[in-house]
């Protein structure tokens, strides 16, 4: 779907021509191994990046000048994938045609230059005033994940079941880590990036492909390196005892967030793949779902209550916000629920709206060009040439058997429950 | 069928109203593969106090009911309408605001098998004792989870501090306590009352052929029997221009405190094209005051007075309205001074240029065209503008047009003190 065009040794560009959008969006991905020191710097660089460069050395020109060039959107994030840590530098601008005065594309791409290879540095060191702003804001951004508790519970939940492994690094560092950052470290992390780093550059819209790869040939002009980012993790399975972790936890706070565990050996990679994202479906992906259906609906236990599968890391994970003193009614619910899977009892009703639906969210995604981006950088590695039609076809093929045999892979984990101190009922 | 065709933007909006009062809109987008269909019902968790059809006398009903139907309607004496949709690869969805209820799906094929299930299942009721008991629990823990959310009690509680008696203050969902009052008769009664098709908004969006989805529409809709439009009569208090509540603090389990500033418009009678110009006028001035390209974001920022949390809007209903700044901060006063003299400043002299108001409206422009290219923005904002006699596809035009002049009169729709209130987040002590 996309056209691949090597740039240099290790730095690749993908452009895609479609007129479905009214904007161009690019998109430049730096991807490395993973580890909790240079995350933090990568969370601390990508802010930087963002706030100013050389051309416009302070926040509020950079942003006068976005706003001038019709509220062109530039922004990065940072993510994970596997074994790889990922900092997104991301553009989006109006298409030139509904533009009474055009220009703008052009604009984009010299800017996406400065923001690059120009940041804004004093004395050989990035601007220390902005530095230290920076990773004061990661540091917050860090500590404020204490006050939404869904996503604290995931996080912990992650930490007690693979401590110091990719599953729980998290993307921003820690907290420790940012603080302590020196302008030497940051500068360190920077050149690793611009000159080691596996690099994706992607670019969708109504483009001329070829004209806008000789274009970006010129403007980004990254050296080649050798590094191949591949993103596949693989759990050392030897630390684990098979014993099942329960852990409670408390707040100050009303409802029971309910994380479970559970592990799988089929990864991203795996043959299997497909068949694991339909047991997922049947599980609890979708509101057909048999934890939907049973521990919402049937019991209302809960106001939600659903299952994820993660396939880089070989887990699924179950979720539901309940009353912290039916927990032990809930866990039981949820794993009989995994038992019925095990056990073959799938209907073919449950087979048909599980593909339906995956086969609706694929393709609903594409309608983004975000979502092509987003979706194509991950499932290329699988295939280069790879398109949703294909992942649907083998949905279509999977068969009960098939989610039955792959429910029986999934093993429980940990039960982690995050609670309020004082019990509430309600009457 | 009415065409328009907006030839900047090359889009083309199809439009008719049916017989039975239901009004139909349908915006084909080419390249996409999903279609987008939502139907909307004029009715909100305000809308609390009226006269049910065919009744003579004003009723008040339990607050959270519209959001309780909202849930129920989905399901059905054969079961649970997900199941339907899902069978048909059909995502479905349902959200309750202060003034609409909204149902939808999106699918990338059997558009019109999805379509039919949406209409049928919205315009057939059915409600028992039994099943509006069993959903009691299922919202109680919906509004545990929203109680426990520290920037839900921070937006919400700055609306509360604003109104005095307006039922925008009371929260959406209602209370554990509120929704133990619900009878499947009340769901009956609000359902008559404000699911008529002369309430509601049908609008499709996606890949689409216009003339086979308004035929197929119509069919549907003339195989039924509805009763004769009814004009509602719903009744509202008198709200004070002032605020209700000045400040107010709430403890709970955080890391750092948080503030939202909450300014109240006193003008909120405008429909149609004044209210679009009165609309879009206070984003851009909230833009240039408060944008990522302001003075004022830019010194907070740099004095470590917000974070990244940092955001601000503005939302403008028949009856209320208001502007709201949010942010994560370690000195709530600070902040709170700050804010409130940037907007004093401007009371006193006003300073904003031309230069700045050209600058904000090439981004809103821009904004606006961006996205255009989300069919789920494009579904939900058409709604609340046509629910308000606006048309969406004016943005632009009315953005071109814009004077100062039309900033500095909305600006003065919020910048009195009087309206302005603030509610504060602040970390729990801690007893261990």
């Amino acid at each position: 779907m996309f056209t691949k065009t090597k740039l240099e040794q290790g730095v690749t560009l993908y452009t895609r021509n479609s007129d479905q959008f009214k904007t161009v969006n690019f998109a430049v991905k730096w991807k490395s191994d993973l580890d909790e020191k240079s995350a933090g710097a990568r969370a601390v660089l990508a802010n930087i990046l963002e706030d100013s460069n050389e051309k416009y050395p302070t926040q509020s020109e950079l942003r006068n000048k976005l706003d001038d060039m019709y509220g062109t959107v530039l922004y990065t994030n940072i993510a994970k994938r596997g074994n790889s840590h990922i900092v997104s530098l991301n553009l989006e601008c109006v298409n030139d045609e509904y533009l009474t005065d055009g220009g703008v594309l052009d604009e984009a791409i010299q800017l996406m230059q400065t923001v690059i290879f120009n940041p804004n540095m004093t004395d050989g060191e990035f601007n220390p005033e902005v530095v230290s702003r920076e990773k004061r804001s990661v540091a917050e951004r860090i500590r404020s994940q204490y006050d939404n508790k869904t996503s604290y519970a995931q996080r912990r939940m992650l930490e007690i079941l693979e401590p110091n492994s990719p599953i729980s690094i998290s993307t921003n560092g820690t907290e420790e880590e940012v603080v302590g950052l020196t302008a030497d470290k940051l500068l360190a992390e920077y050149k690793t990036m611009m000159t080691e780093d596996t690099i994706d550059i992607y670019v969708v819209g109504d483009i001329d492909e070829q004209e806008m790869a000789e274009k970006l040939k010129i403007a980004l002009k990254f050296s080649g390196r050798s590094s191949q980012q591949k993103t596949v993790y693989k759990k050392d399975e030897s630390k684990k005892d098979g014993q099942i972790k329960h852990v409670n936890e408390k707040q100050d706070m009303k409802q029971g967030k309910l994380h479970l565990g559970f592990s799988t050996p089929v990864t991203f990679d795996h043959p299997d793949y497909s068949k694991m994202q339909v047991t997922n479906g049947i599980f609890g992906g979708f509101a057909h779902s048999k934890l939907f259906m049973n521990v919402r609906e049937k019991e209302s236990m809960a106001y939600y209550a659903s299952s994820s599968y993660s396939s880089h890391y070989g887990l699924v994970y179950v979720m539901a916000g309940i009353d912290a003193e039916l927990e032990e009614k809930a866990v039981k619910l949820i794993n009989e629920q995994l038992t019925v899977l095990q056990n073959g009892e799938i209907t073919d009703l449950e087979m048909d709206q599980t593909k339906a639906l995956l086969k609706n969210s694929i393709t609903s995604s594409f309608d983004s060009a975000r979502g092509q981006i987003e979706v194509y950088d991950q499932f290329k590695e699988m295939e280069d040439n790879f398109t949703a039609e294909k992942l649907i076809s083998k949905w279509e093929s999977v068969t009960k058997d098939d989610v039955k045999e792959m429910a029986s892979t999934i093993k429980l984990e940990i039960v982690y429950l995050l609670s309020g101190k004082e019990v509430v009922t309600h009457e | 069928m009415n065409k328009v065709h907006f030839d900047a933007l090359q889009e083309t909006l199809y439009n008719e109203k049916l017989a039975n009062g239901l009004d139909v809109y349908i915006l084909p987008k080419r390249g996409f593969s999903k279609t987008f269909v939502t139907f909307t019902t004029k009715y909100g968790s305000i809308d609390r106090t009226f006269i049910p059809n065919g009744k003579n006398e004003e009723v008040t009903v339990p607050d959270g009911i519209a959001h309780f139907l909202e849930h129920k309607m989905f399901e059905k004496e054969e079961g649970d309408v997900f199941q339907k949709f899902s069978v048909l690869g059909g995502s479905a969805n349902a959200y309750t605001s202060s003034t609409r209820t909204a149902y939808l799906f999106s699918a990338t094929e059997k558009v019109y098998e999805n379509t039919k299930v949406l209409l049928d299942f919205v315009q057939e009721p059915y409600f028992t004792e039994e099943t509006v008991e069993k959903e009691k629990g299922i919202i109680a823990q919906e509004i545990t989870m929203y109680d426990d959310q520290p920037d839900w009690r921070l937006y919400f509680g700055a609306i509360q501090n604003m109104f005095h008696k307006h039922p925008v203050k009371i929260d959406i969902a209602g209370t554990v306590e509120s929704i133990d009052d619900i009878t499947a008769e009340h769901l009956y009664e609000c359902h008559d009352t404000f699911y008529h098709p002369s309430n509601m908004v049908l609008f499709v969006v996606g890949s689409v052929n216009p003339e086979e989805m308004m035929a197929f529409i119509k069919n549907n809709q003339d195989d039924k029997t509805f009763r004769e439009p009814a004009e509602i009569v719903r009744s509202f208090p008198e709200e004070p221009l002032t605020v209700s509540v000045k400040e107010q603090t709430l403890e709970m389990d955080v890391t750092k405190p948080k503030l939202s500033f909450g300014m109240k418009v006193t003008k909120t009678n405008a429909q149609s094209k004044e209210m679009l110009v009165q609309e879009l006028a206070s984003d851009l001035v909230l833009d240039i005051l408060f944008g990522l390209s302001s003075e004022f974001y830019a010194d907070a920022y740099k004095n470590g007075m917000i974070d990244e949390s940092y955001s601000y809007g503005f939302s403008l209903e028949k009856g209320f309205g208001f502007a709201l700044i949010i942010s994560d901060t370690e000195d709530p006063k600070v902040l709170e001074a700050a804010i409130r003299k940037t907007v004093l400043e401007q009371v006193n002299s006003w300073s904003i240029t031309v230069e700045q108001l050209d600058r904000i409206r090439k981004r809103k422009i821009g904004q606006f065209m961006r996205s255009l290219n989300s069919i789920e923005f494009i579904a939900n904002q058409f709604t609340h503008y046509s629910f308000n006699d606006m048309n969406l596809f004016d943005i632009v035009p009315v953005l071109e047009k814009m004077k100062l002049s039309d900033l500095k009169e909305a600006f003065s729709g919020f910048s009195d003190e009087k309206g302005h209130t603030t509610f504060t987040v602040i970390p729990a002590e801690k007893n261990e």
